[in-house]
């Protein structure tokens, strides 16, 4: 059974070697001279330096297309255009899957046909050379963002090609990204990540490491947010990772969503080591987003205004063309400046809302209840205890795709949009915790004149998108969007 | 006599929120659904409308690539002798093209139907129903009459 121990030397060595000789760019990897690229780099590239001594929340969007000199072009504009404070590079789908085959396939037929045959970089077929002439070609610190369940070769690559910040980790890229990643293994393939990011950290080069907090990106409660962005946080220090930034995706109930940030913050800091610095980032919303531009700008201001009421020290923008995939350079820019021009204009004032700290209170309880079941799982040890709590449900996401989850809870929002858990399922939290959720619901049940039924969980997943936050039942269809369904 | 669809997503895509939905609805519809889930491979599409004589193959893609995930999807169909009508619906290119245009690749492809992100599953089990000439069900009849 996986533990949560440091990697050993010779062990990190091994798998090194072994990863590196599974796609040819891997060769280019060489430590010694990795730390001479970073240390020749510009202090304000510094991704670490850059996001912890910010005195406002930073921006950053997501952005990744598949050929080098393009995507060069991609981030100045988004620096330049859409003031970016810190850069993305976003990788495809196909690398994320290890298929770097079929990556290199759909970097040739982008090369041919000009048009984008990838969502995304493809940094390992690109190399660490390619990595490094993106690094030198952009004025600004610049993160890896993927979706990578075994991530090592990727790791590997990026950070020897200069960058300085990893997204990810072994439950928020195993559980809501693949269908058939063991997590026992997938935590053994982070541990390797971590550990060469805390190899890094110890030779002067401080490696941001990021947990990816949105998870399915669709209602999911925010104290199963937190619990695995803390138990990421915790396995990342025991490799040596000193810098880390715990995320969490919106999801448009503005209470819920700053109690759920300011706790994230709290606990984060009083779970991880001291010798960790604790950041927050805030990804507007990752649901489903309106078909029309201008709608999808209301929700990325609601975003925008809920990141100025809970400062978080880094936001992820979306952009108004987020509805049909990848968008254009232009849209993208045009998020980061609808946010900034909300978020800047709300931080000016005082914006006090009831609520907050109830709300507060009600996630550090249920995220106290799941971390406390994970350590009791493993009998102290954080690593076996997520194992052990995800194959009995006391840890869970809801809509994971895994088959490593138990995939029962499922979430419904309540009269006043909160995410609140329609079923449950084996999740580890108190019964009057239970019983709270559950009046909640009920209390949306008898406004909508309707039993809680999978019903609300499908119109809930629609609302954003359809013009709502709550998925009332129409006149025209009494039984929301799978009217069918039963 | 149930009608069985197969769904799934295909090729390294990892959206399953909607594919969950789809399946409920056709659940509810009275469908026999065989759910591939997530990160779906052609070969598992061919088999599994095989292995049980499916009506009909939805394919769902959201992150793009579905061009490439899809390409000789049709020929392995015909080799392996499954007759089904095969529909695709999600965000089907990276970009933010012309719909019209990618509905015109898919069909090129051999899918029969090519659903924009905004079709809900209410089309698809109305498409099907037109397609595989089936009745409502007795629920919906009486759901109607109420």
């Amino acid at each position: 059974m996986v533990r949560d121990e440091r990697l050993a030397s010779d062990e990190l060595r091994r798998i090194d070697e072994s990863v590196r000789g599974t796609y040819p760019t891997g060769d280019e990897v060489d430590f010694e001279d990795a730390l001479a690229f970073h240390d020749s780099l510009a202090p304000e590239k510094s991704f670490a330096t850059v996001l912890e001594s910010a005195t406002g929340p930073l921006l950053q969007p997501r952005a990744g297309v598949a050929r080098l000199d393009e995507q060069i072009d991609l981030l100045a504009f988004l620096h330049e255009r859409g003031g970016a404070d810190l850069l993305p590079t976003t990788i495809d789908s196909y690398t994320r899957d290890n298929e770097y085959g079929k990556a290199s396939t759909g970097l040739e037929r982008t090369r041919e046909t000009g048009a984008d045959a990838l969502n995304g970089f493809p940094a390992v077929n690109h190399g660490v050379e390619g990595c490094r002439e993106l690094i030198t070609s952009v004025d600004a610190p610049i993160e890896v963002r993927h979706g990578t369940p075994d991530a090592r070769l990727l790791a590997a690559i990026t950070l020897a090609g200069g960058f300085q910040s990893f997204e990810g980790g072994p439950i928020s890229y195993n559980i809501p990204y693949t269908k058939r990643g063991n997590l026992a293994e997938t935590i053994e393939h982070w541990q390797f990540v971590d550990r060469l990011a805390g190899l890094y950290t110890e030779h002067g080069v401080r490696i941001n490491r990021e947990p990816f907090g949105p998870l399915t990106g669709t209602l999911v409660p925010p104290s199963i947010a937190i619990a695995i962005m803390v138990i990421e946080g915790l396995l990342a220090a025991t490799q040596g990772v000193r810098s880390l930034t715990l995320g969490y995706g919106q999801v448009g109930n503005v209470v819920q969503d700053v109690a759920a940030l300011r706790a994230l913050r709290a606990l984060g800091e009083e779970y991880l080591p001291d010798e960790v610095t604790v950041t927050t980032v805030f990804h507007e919303w990752m649901g489903g987003f309106p078909p029309d531009e201008a709608r999808a700008n209301g929700v990325i201001g609601l975003g925008a205004v809920t990141a100025a009421i809970a400062r978080p020290d880094k936001v992820i923008t979306k952009s108004p063309q987020e509805f049909q995939g990848v968008p254009t350079k232009e849209a993208n820019a045009a998020g980061l400046r609808t946010t900034r021009q909300l978020m800047d204009m709300a931080m000016e004032q005082r914006l006090d809302i009831d609520g907050i700290e109830a709300e507060r209170d009600l996630i550090e309880r249920e995220t106290r209840c799941l971390i406390d079941a994970v350590f009791e799982h493993g009998d102290g040890d954080v690593a076996a205890g997520t194992v052990r709590a995800f194959e009995t449900g006391a840890l869970d996401v809801p809509f994971a795709p895994s088959e490593s989850a138990n995939g029962a809870c499922l979430p419904a929002r309540d009269d006043d949009g909160r995410v609140r858990l329609f079923d449950p399922g084996d999740l580890a939290l108190d019964d009057e915790l239970v019983e709270i959720h559950a009046a909640r619901l009920e209390r949306r049940a008898e406004t909508e004149d309707r039993s809680t039924s999978f019903h609300m969980v499908a119109d809930d997943v629609d609302a954003i998108s359809n013009g709502r936050l709550i998925g009332r039942p129409t006149d025209a269809d009494g039984s929301g969007g799978v009217s069918d369904a039963d | 006599m149930p009608t069985t669809v197969v769904l799934g997503v295909i090729g390294s895509d990892a959206h399953v929120v909607g594919v969950t939905i789809l399946e409920r609805a056709l659940e509810g519809a009275e469908f026999d659904v065989i759910n591939l889930g997530v990160q779906s491979s052609q070969a598992e599409f061919v088999d599994a409308a095989a292995a049980h004589d499916a009506e009909a193959i939805l394919v769902s893609s959201l992150y793009g690539h579905a061009e490439q995930d899809c390409a000789g999807l049709h020929d392995r169909l015909e080799d392996a002798g499954v007759d089904a009508v095969t529909y695709i619906g999600g965000n089907l290119s990276v970009g933010q093209d012309d719909f019209e245009k990618t509905r015109a690749t898919f069909e090129t492809l051999g899918f029969d139907r090519v659903f924009d992100p905004e079709s809900g599953p209410t089309e698809a089990i109305a498409a099907l129903r037109r397609d595989l000439q089936l009745n409502a069900t007795e629920s919906e009849r009486l759901r109607v009459s109420s």
